[in-house]
């Protein structure tokens, strides 16, 4: 019988793979969502424009602090909403996933 | 992300995962900050080489750019042990 799984003998040498899956998961999605706000806060308080010097002026950076705020504000919101529409769909009885790319499955 | 309740097999696993990751990550950001910079500050193709005006933005444009970064990573690091603490 394979150590991996099954009986859960807490063997100390042994490596969930499930768990180190889901860690990886969130690791990926962490590491996404600050290069995405990293991107959006440049974009909203930096801009493209032409870099008259290498720092950041008093301007951008309480622009950038209160970026960072509300960036997570939005994320924490979606994230109620989702959660709460996919609770809701479901109190009602209706196919779960059925907005997606693979609803259909 | 916890990763106290891993034994030391998963955690050495885990520490090398990371490294990966964050190599992969340094690249990413290296190409990204390559194509911003190209676009913010070359406009003129009448030339080959870089003129000094060019690369004295591209070099305001990379230190922008890092700094920036490490300011959002900053607050978010603050945000997160806030987070962590209630």
């Amino acid at each position: 019988m394979s150590f991996l799984g099954g009986r859960s003998n807490a063997n100390a040498s042994a490596v969930n793979y499930d768990k180190m899956e889901m860690a990886v998961t969130e690791l990926d999605t962490v590491t996404d969502f600050f290069n995405r706000m990293v991107s959006s806060c440049y974009t909203k308080c930096v801009g493209g424009r032409y870099p008259a010097d290498g720092d950041l002026n008093k301007g951008e950076s309480v622009c950038i602090d209160k970026c960072v705020a509300k960036y997570n504000e939005v994320q924490k919101k979606v994230g109620e909403k989702l959660q709460s529409r996919g609770a809701a769909a479901q109190a009602s009885g209706a196919a779960p996933g059925s907005g997606s790319a693979f609803g259909s499955l | 992300m916890d990763f106290s309740n891993f034994n030391s097999a998963e955690q050495a696993h885990m520490t090398k995962i990371i490294e990966k990751k964050q190599m992969q990550d340094f690249l990413k950001m290296y190409a990204n900050i390559v194509e911003k910079c190209f676009t913010t500050c070359c406009n003129d193709f009448t030339s080959k080489a870089l003129s000094s005006k060019e690369d004295a933005c591209v070099a305001n444009c990379t230190e922008k750019w890092l700094k920036h970064s490490e300011r959002v990573g900053a607050r978010f690091a603050e945000f997160n042990a806030e987070q962590a603490s209630q």
